[in-house]
This record gives C-alpha cells, structure tokens and sequence, in this order.
C-alpha cells in the first residue's frame, strides 16, 4: 500500500497504521508499537528544521511543559521524566523552549549544525533578576 | 462505563501514550495538534474519529501516511459531525442487538473540525446533531480564517482583522463583521454539556474534556487555536498569544450546562488590556495606525461587554 501512487489507491482505501492488531493502544508506548510504514511516525520532517532545540538536562525539572505543549509530539517523556527530544519528527517551532520555566533554560534553540556537546558545555549560567 | 482516566497533574499527565502522532505536515507551531493531543490523552477509551477538511485533515492524512493511531474517517468538508454521528447511532443499535464483539470496551465518538467547516459549511450539519442530541462530542479549532485554503474571512473572523477576502487597506480597515457566537448557538439547543476551551489551560481543558466524556449526550467544543500562519505571529509564540487571548478575556474560559446553567472556570489574576492581544498579531497592524485607532477602543469596550454578560449570566443561572 505504501509503495502505491498518488493516483492508484482504491476508493475507500482504509490506511493501516500498525501490522497487526494491538489490543491496549492508550497503554503502549511508541517504542513498543508496530508501526506500519502506512504511519506518519515511520517519515521525517526533519529536513523542515533551521533551528534545532538541544536539550540540558542538568537544569530540567521534569515539569513537563514541554512535553504537553509541543504540537509534533516530539518531546520524549517517560515514568515522569522527560528524556529527550524526538529530531525525526521535530519541526524547530521553538514552543518547548519559551514554555521552559527554568533558569537558565534546559532547552534553548541553535542552529541545525550546531554541535550538542559544545553547546552544552558553554550553557549559559543563571540570569540575575533586575531589581 | 469504563472508570475515567485519573490526571491529577502534568507529571501524572506525561504517562500517557499519545495516539497522535509527528511528522503530520501542519506548520511549525500549530496550536491544532496541541488541542488534539489533549483531547486524546484525556481518555484511554477507544476513540472513533473523524474530521471536516480543514487544516487538520489535510495534513494528518497525506497519502500514503495517516498521523492516527485511533480509528480515523477522512470525510468531506461539512460532515465530519453527522459521519460520527452515524457511526455512534449504529454503535447503540449493534449494542441493543448484542451484535458487538466487544461489548465493554466503551468507546468515545469525537469529531473535529475547524472555523470555517463548524460556523459557516457544517453549520446546519452540527445543529442537527446536537438537536438529536447524539452521545459524541464535536470540537471546533477555531483560528478564526480557512487557513487550509489561504485565509479567507470566516464567520468566525473577528472586526478588523484582515484576510485575503477582506483585506486592510486605504479603503477598508479589514473584517467588518463581529465573531459569531457559536457557544451561544449550541447551548441553545439544550445539549447536556458546551464549554469554550484553550491549550494553555490543559488543566482546565483536560477536565472539560473528561467531563464532556461522561455526559450522556451531545457535546460541543469550541477551542481557541492561535494561527502562526494567518494571525502572523513568530512559531515560537502560539502559546503566548493564547496566554493572551484567555488573559485579555478576547476568549473567556466557561461551560454551559443543559443550556442554561453557565459556570465561568478561569478569571485572570491580572486581566491584559486587549491591545495587547491585538498588538501581537500582524492581521491587526494596521489597527494601530492613527484613522484606526477608535476600532481598539471599540474592542475593548466589546470585550468588557461581553464578560459582563458572561458574569450576569453565571449569577442568574439562565
């Protein structure tokens, strides 16, 4: 099905997003799902990306604003902690890193080829509040 | 009725296996997904759903790929209401008939749709379920333009805001039309439960929800969903700009119970001036030029107009 053209699928065509059936869906994580290369999970759209979030995870507190607000579902949180970001299907919008409470952020936007570990190791520091 | 599905906070919240999913080709900081993913975590029921063309439709449904994990109707633009309505009519006749194979699995009849499918297209569409009062719920994600098609003014479009059908310009200062009162009209038809939602409030969102899931009944949602593309505003801020839009009270969070019995959920502790909300959106600059300047007065004024009757309305439980 997924190898079909644009103009050769059947009327009523029924797009199948696992192989096989899965009975508890709300109760199976992505990672032990079996997607069918009929689910949009299995494309990227990396490619949509300028600027690539990094994430810190010296500084998060696992509030999970993140997690909740990120329209692409690419925020990757597990037993209440957050782990990281999913970059195939991350679009750069930058919303993770203006919810982030904390301070200094523990997601901040770089350019796409930046590299992690330099830029984390020139994290910047704790921004004194104005008085 | 299967036990509702317990979300005390966000951490609690974060557990949940999203049955949306990435890699759907709506633009980069689209609140549509966000309103989504809430309304789909909220429940571990199974969900049927369908969706009106519209943005959400046409980008979570590029073939050969679909972003649901949840059983999905592609349909036309002014029925996504009436196929789950359907869907749910022969669900109860299957189940009167015990002709179901999984009579205890219980599942939710959602159906989304945009501005322009919900207040203008599937109008008459919607109104027919409600009045039928079917056992599904109906969310609008209302950007206030037909993003999908290149932002034309809907129903929904507020004054001053411009569009490709009602640009601003020498002549026009954009939309003249107020928003039309959607909560208003379906409460109207006495369904058990109507609520005005946003995505910055998922706490408040999240309950609504829930207890729309509960109600017996019709269900009608209307969500705000900050537009990067036609309100023009930086990707990074959609949920800024809906911070603003509760805060300033351009979008008031309340429900209304059997038609009558109105319960505001969320007052600001500070309440924004709606210059602000209209400040951070490209599709009312030209609303602070001097020979416009009286329409923001005018904004506030209908604002402040409106909340007031919000709150009458909340007191006299009519």
């Amino acid at each position: 099905m997924a190898n079909t053209g644009w103009d050769e699928f059947e009327i009523g065509a029924m797009l199948r997003t696992f192989d096989g059936a899965i009975e508890d869906i709300a109760g199976t994580r992505q990672e032990d799902r079996n997607y069918s290369p009929n689910s949009s999970f299995t494309a990227s759209v990396a490619d949509w990306r300028i600027e690539k979030p990094i994430f810190n995870k010296d500084y998060c507190i696992d509030c999970q604003f993140c997690w909740i607000y990120c329209p692409d579902v690419s925020i990757i949180s597990r037993d209440k902690k957050m782990i990281g970001v999913d970059m195939d299907h991350c679009k750069g919008c930058g919303i993770c890193v203006e919810v982030c409470p904390t301070n200094p952020k523990s997601l901040l936007m770089f350019p796409e080829l930046a590299d992690e570990e330099t830029e984390i190791a020139s994290w910047p520091t704790k921004e004194e509040k104005e008085k | 009725m299967s036990e509702m599905k317990k979300i005390k906070n966000l951490k609690e919240f974060s557990t949940s296996a999203d049955r949306f999913e990435g890699a759907n080709l709506l633009c980069p900081g689209c609140a549509h997904s966000i309103i989504v993913r809430e309304v789909l975590n909220a429940t571990n029921d199974d969900l049927v759903l369908a969706a009106s063309t519209g943005c959400l439709e046409v980008c979570t449904a590029v073939y050969p790929y679909t972003s649901w994990d949840a059983s999905w109707i592609h349909i036309g633009f002014e029925n996504s209401s009436t196929a789950i309505s359907g869907a749910e009519a022969m669900y109860k006749a299957l189940k009167t008939k015990g002709r179901l194979k999984q009579p205890d699995r219980n599942p939710k009849f959602v159906a989304f749709g945009g501005d322009g499918a919900s207040y203008d297209i599937g109008f008459q569409w919607i109104s027919g379920c409600m009045e039928r009062n079917h056992d599904m719920m109906y969310v609008v994600l209302d950007n206030e333009v037909y993003a999908n098609t290149g932002g034309q003014r809907s129903s929904s479009t507020p004054i001053g805001a411009s569009a490709t059908t009602t640009p601003a310009g020498s002549i026009s200062y954009g939309e003249t039309r107020n928003k039309k009162d959607m909560m208003g009209i379906m409460a109207a038809h006495n369904i058990p439960y109507a609520a005005q939602v946003a995505p910055n409030k998922w706490k408040d969102m999240v309950k609504k929800i829930q207890k729309g899931f509960a109600t017996e009944g019709a269900v009608f949602i209307n969500a705000v969903s900050p537009c990067t593309t036609e309100w023009k505003f930086d990707p990074k801020d959609t949920m800024m700009l809906a911070d603003l839009a509760t805060d300033s009270l351009v979008f008031p969070l309340y429900e209304i119970i059997d038609g009558h019995e109105l319960n505001i959920t969320y007052r600001p502790k500070n309440v924004v001036p709606v210059e602000e909300y209209l400040a951070a959106q490209g599709r009312f600059k030209h609303l602070f030029k001097d020979e416009y300047k009286y329409l923001i007065k005018e904004w506030q004024e209908r604002v402040d107009a409106n909340w007031a009757y919000l709150n009458r309305r909340e007191e006299a439980r009519v």
